[in-house]
């Protein structure tokens, strides 16, 4: 997959890491490279129509300031969480999904950062490890970026995946909408490195999921590196409740199923489209002919907008039920809803953040209780 | 459609759901139609984003937008608020707004008799049902479901506000203690029928 890079930033430090080598070397031509002394001002919005589009276009290589490691910032107590632990090591996307958060909350410095120090964030893995020994830990570096968007360009997993390799309680959870999967293919995993596509229907990728690989090309590249040792999961987030949208995510999964058997899924997620009102301006603004961004979403306790609660709710159990049924246990969590919610759709109160994590990275059930047929 | 009393269209210019040109009250001076929206937005201090809004609509939306804030005498919260709904239901359904105003459900309330307030609170709880067609419905059926149970006095249940959890609340009021007996055998009683409810509330059917 090629994406548009109008400049490359370089922060005058860090013009001989390895990154920016990198970076250098596997830049197309044309390209203007400039060098600056922080990388921070450049990555500041800059006059124009869009400042947030045009960010996404220009890639700034800088040292990271702040920690690579932090809990995950969906993470919440009103929520049953995953026990997610994200590293940073580049902030925004060269894609562009009508419906992103970034949108809100990369909107003051909306660059394309990578970050040239991430050796440091192996550091602070090395750290928790030693702190925590006997604890499994699922890290991802998918939050705040794409996990391999521009990996031909940053081959950052060529560090990554060795290194997770050789660490027995840390899995690595690599999530993506791409299908840039030639530096894993080369790679070992050793089983400890995960790779997880965000899946949409067609429809919302055609409408919504701009610059992104298509849903049967992520799930093709699932195969591939099912094949070569990774282990893979599924993120059905965000579920968008438009018209029609239980027939296309039964046929969603399907069409994953008929490629991917049940019992090789690490585990799916299930999260439904919320907004906060200022994200979905800033949407709006963005993309305004796209009515995705429109469905019945009403304002939920948590100061987000959802779709109402009967249906975003229903669209859950259409999904769960359908891996329940596709012949091997899947384990699977919500992200961002109560554990009401999570009782509702798997029919187990869920366990605690951590427990979950821990069982996510083996592939194990999320919940604590077997399943109640009468919830 | 009826016009406002404070403003006089010529008949002659009128059409279905626009008018050509708008005479201001008052005055004998034809002004063409962003002067009038001007005139109605300053005279409702309408903030200048949504008046930027209302006149970057194409002619026959603004047009048409505009006989309606005169008929139904909006006031300014009811003429933002029916910006934006308009505005997302013609991007949802692909529809233009003279198209999404000529809906029967709408063309009743501009068109029947009551006074302006009433109408244009009925129009917009109309124009929200249009934005929310799945949201209505499933409230609605659960209303439906909620009445069935026939619940004596001093027993309410009440639904999440646009059923924005899946809490659902039972109250029962009682100032002696058979009050309580009896509310909690009623309550036991359907027990069943309000486990329903709570089930549909988890998306239990289709919605």
């Amino acid at each position: 997959m090629k994406f548009d890079l109008d400049a490359v930033i370089i922060e005058h430090d860090e013009r001989d890491s390895p990154l920016a080598r990198r970076v250098l070397a596997a830049l197309a031509p044309g390209i203007p490279v400039e060098y600056v002394a922080d990388g921070r001002e450049a990555a500041r919005p800059r006059p124009g129509t869009d400042p947030f589009g045009a960010g996404k276009r220009r890639m700034v290589l800088m040292r990271r300031r702040a920690p690579f490691l932090m809990g995950c910032p969906a993470g919440s107590a009103q929520f049953a969480c995953c026990g997610y632990q994200v590293m940073i090591l580049a902030s925004n996307c060269p894609m562009d999904c009508s419906y992103c958060f970034l949108q809100e909350f990369v909107a003051d410095n909306p660059a394309f950062q990578v970050y040239s120090n991430y050796s440091a964030g192996f550091d602070e893995i090395d750290r928790m490890i030693h702190a925590a020994p006997a604890r499994q830990f699922r890290i991802g570096t998918g939050e705040l970026a794409d996990s391999l968007a521009f990996d031909t360009l940053t081959a950052l997993t060529r560090d990554l995946v060795p290194f997770f390799a050789a660490r027995q309680t840390v899995t690595l959870e690599l999530k993506t909408k791409t299908d840039e999967i030639h530096n894993l293919l080369e790679l070992d995993p050793r089983g400890r490195v995960m790779v997880s596509w965000t899946l949409s229907p067609e429809r919302v990728w055609r409408t919504c999921e701009h610059r992104t690989a298509p849903p049967a090309a992520r799930i093709a590249a699932a195969g591939k590196v099912l094949e070569g040792g990774y282990r893979v999961a599924f993120h059905f987030d965000p579920i968008i409740a438009y018209e029609g949208a239980e027939r296309d995510y039964a046929e969603l999964i399907d069409n994953l199923l008929d490629v991917i058997a049940p019992a090789h899924i690490a585990f799916f997620s299930l999260g439904g489209l919320r907004m906060t009102p200022a994200l979905k301006s800033a949407a709006r603004r963005r993309f305004p002919a796209d009515p995705m961004l429109l469905g019945e979403d009403i304002l939920a306790r948590d100061g987000r907008l959802r779709a109402f609660t009967p249906l975003r709710l229903r669209l859950y159990r259409i999904l769960a039920e359908r891996f329940e049924r596709a012949g091997a246990p899947v384990p699977g969590y919500l992200c961002m809803e109560a554990p009401s919610v999570h009782e509702r759709v798997f029919g187990a109160a869920p366990s605690n953040p951590a427990t979950i994590g821990a069982r996510l990275a083996h592939g194990r059930s999320t919940t604590d209780a077997p399943k109640d047929s009468s919830q | 459609m009826a016009s406002s009393t404070r403003t006089r269209t010529s008949a002659g210019r009128r059409q279905a759901h626009g008018i050509r040109g708008i005479l201001l009250p008052n005055h004998d001076t034809a002004l063409n139609l962003d002067d009038a929206i001007r005139a109605l937005a300053a005279a409702r201090r309408l903030p200048e984003t949504h008046l930027a809004r209302w006149l970057a609509m194409d002619e026959p939306s603004r047009s048409a937008f505009l006989e309606l804030a005169r008929t139904i005498r909006l006031r300014t919260g009811q003429i933002i608020l029916a910006l934006d709904l308009l505005g997302e239901i013609a991007v949802r359904e692909r529809k233009r707004i003279p198209e999404i105003l000529a809906a029967p459900e709408l063309m009743r309330i501009t068109a029947r008799a009551g006074s302006a307030p009433e109408r244009a609170r009925a129009f917009i709880g109309a124009l929200r049902a249009l934005r929310f067609p799945r949201l209505r419905q499933a409230s609605e059926r659960l209303e439906r479901q909620i009445a069935a149970l026939r619940l004596p006095r001093g027993i309410s249940i009440v639904l999440p506000r646009e059923l924005g959890s899946d809490v659902l609340t039972i109250r029962l009021e009682v100032t002696r203690a058979t009050d309580l007996e009896r509310g909690l055998a009623v309550l036991a009683d359907r027990g069943a029928a309000i486990a329903r409810i709570v089930a549909m509330l988890g998306g239990s059917d289709e919605v």
